[in-house]
């Protein structure tokens, strides 16, 4: 059985793949436990990076509708600047730089579309560290880099910020017993 | 200081290269002073791993130790600083046990559980340290680098403690076991019902950028007085735009007779529905703050806090600040009294206290009589 790349499972994770190469993926996971293991590890690691989940989505509609208004927009100028003596019917349908306008407005919703479509991560990368909390710990991040202490199969977390930038955690641990407090730091 | 657990560990980008490896035990180093009233007993990380995601690396590790009590006198609460400086720039944190009542010569277990995570691979050096910052004593004694003000922090947590035990013996006395339990039952419905801010924070500048934010305004906070504490509130505002809120400022006097060094206000926010938050605390600045009775000072943070509750931003429409935690210069610190919390109905918006937390989760797990037969032992 040939397996996707560890690249394309991780995209899939991300539900950043295009729709053939996902449906292609998801047959594969089906029948492969090791690459649906991968998949869940990688849905799993996506959780403690909560930005990566905040892209905002595209609106593809209204993008679309721009591109086609622009595109009138382009014709219709052509339109003002033909002769007036001369009959529109009498025009050849494609010629000119009324075909040139046509054919590079085209270019330009294709070439939009597969930079938007492509499969490049999208990655909100925060210019300043940021303390926050996850799904199951507190965590300092800066771009790629993440420090997190983590609160696993705690029940009744506290959290606690300290305006100076801190953020903490406090919870009563599942194994010890013992009352815990964790605390991050911006700097 | 003695090394106690591990040496150096070359985790190159060899070992590393395999998608999931296991992280030995000399990943990581525990420092412990020679004169540490703390003795490492054993440790052990397993399950630990680190794991190719792609071009990052993640570790994910899982830290568990016994410590022993070398000392003469009980220890009440112990600061862990735990620093992975080599894979993550800057990363810092701390994990501190308060409420313990460890015996000399009697042992207790801790957990760390961290996740680190970084572009490339580790090509050597320990991938944390952990350092001793602070042993808490019985009789509110110290020992320690203190380099986390973990001094203060547990110093505060043992006055809350006390209070707060005092509270319940209070009631086993004028009420019984029953009335013990109903105050247990009550704290418990109380602690469910407090609402939680998920907050995010950044040292300047607007933090994750939200939906929500609008205009920016100054807002201005309303205070909640306590006749004994130390320090008042005077006036006090932040830059609030949306679910955010830019650095906060409040000015405090000093109005008892001892220099007070630290100065802790409590930050409530309400949403439009008039849903009041624990947002946060409001510190003095670290470096040392010296209030000289009848004098006043300024807290300000550079920092910008973010709101959001279940998933949703949380707009500030109302502030409330009170003081928290006073620090004289003595190294005595003043909390807030039970009777304060109730009379302003702060109770229903902070989370319990530690010691709160730990002596209704001993009621819910063991029952009336553990509560009463670990309430005799203060």
């Amino acid at each position: 059985m040939k397996h996707p790349s560890e690249e394309i499972l991780a995209l899939h994770a991300g539900g950043d793949l295009g729709w053939v190469a996902r449906w292609k993926t998801a047959r594969h996971l089906a029948n492969c436990a090791r690459c649906a293991a991968e998949v869940a590890a990688n849905a799993r690691f996506r959780e403690t990076l909560p930005e990566l989940n905040q892209t905002p989505e595209v609106p593809w509609n209204r993008i679309a509708a721009e591109m086609r208004a622009n595109i009138r927009l382009g014709l219709a100028a052509g339109e003002c600047v033909r002769p007036s003596g001369r009959p529109l019917r009498d025009s050849p349908l494609f010629t000119g730089a009324r075909a040139t306008l046509a054919l590079a407005s085209v270019l330009a919703l294709m070439a939009t579309g597969l930079m938007l479509e492509g499969p490049a991560p999208r990655m909100a990368r925060p210019d300043e560290p940021v303390v926050q909390a996850t799904v199951d710990g507190i965590q300092r991040r800066w771009g790629d880099q993440g420090f997190g202490l983590m609160h696993s199969g705690a029940s009744s977390v506290t959290y606690t910020v300290g305006a100076q930038g801190t953020l903490g955690a406090r919870y009563t641990d599942p194994e010890t017993g013992n009352v815990t407090m964790t605390k991050v730091y911006v700097e | 200081m003695k090394t106690l657990a591990a040496a150096m560990v070359f985790l190159g980008a060899a070992s590393l290269a395999a998608q999931d490896a296991a992280i030995p035990p000399g990943a990581v180093n525990i420092n412990l002073p020679d004169n540490s009233p703390l003795a490492l007993k054993s440790f052990s990380m397993a399950d630990s791993r680190a794991m190719a995601r792609g071009a990052a690396l993640a570790l994910d590790l899982h830290m568990s130790a016994t410590l022993v009590n070398n000392g003469s006198r009980r220890i009440h609460g112990v600061t862990l600083r735990v620093v992975a400086q080599e894979v993550t720039l800057g990363g810092k944190g701390s994990v501190t046990y308060p409420s313990l009542n460890v015996g000399p010569g009697e042992s207790f277990q801790v957990r760390i559980d961290m996740q680190l995570m970084r572009p490339s691979q580790v090509i050597g050096a320990p991938l944390v340290q952990v350092d001793l910052d602070g042993v808490l004593f019985q009789d509110l004694s110290f020992f320690g680098p203190d380099r986390l003000n973990s001094r203060r922090t547990m110093t505060a947590c043992e006055m809350e403690a006390q209070r707060d035990r005092e509270y319940f013996k209070r009631i086993l006395a004028q009420a019984g076991k029953g009335g013990l339990q109903r105050a247990m039952l009550e704290s418990m419905a109380r602690q469910s019902e407090v609402s939680q801010l998920a907050v995010s924070v950044k040292r300047s500048g607007r933090a994750v950028t939200s939906a929500a934010i609008g205009a920016e305004h100054e807002a201005e906070f309303a205070f909640l007085q306590f006749p004994d504490s130390p320090v008042e509130p005077v006036k006090g505002s932040a830059r609030i735009s949306g679910n955010e809120a830019r650095t906060p400022l409040i000015e405090v006097r000093n109005k008892s007779n001892r220099p007070v060094k630290y100065v802790e206000m409590g930050w409530i926010v309400s949403d439009p529905s008039g849903k009041q938050y624990m947002a946060g605390s409001l510190p003095s600045a670290d470096s040392d703050l010296i209030l000289p009775p009848g004098q006043s000072a300024r807290l300000l943070q550079e920092t910008t806090l973010n709101f959001s509750a279940k998933g949703q931003p949380v707009n500030v429409r109302k502030m409330v600040g009170f003081v928290n935690q006073v620090e004289f210069a003595d190294g005595k610190i003043w909390v807030p009294n039970r009777q304060n919390l109730d009379n302003a109905h702060l109770l229903n918006v902070l989370p319990a206290s530690a010691e709160e937390q730990r002596l209704t989760d001993l009621y819910r797990k063991h029952g009336p009589d553990a509560l009463v037969a670990e309430l005799s032992k203060f």
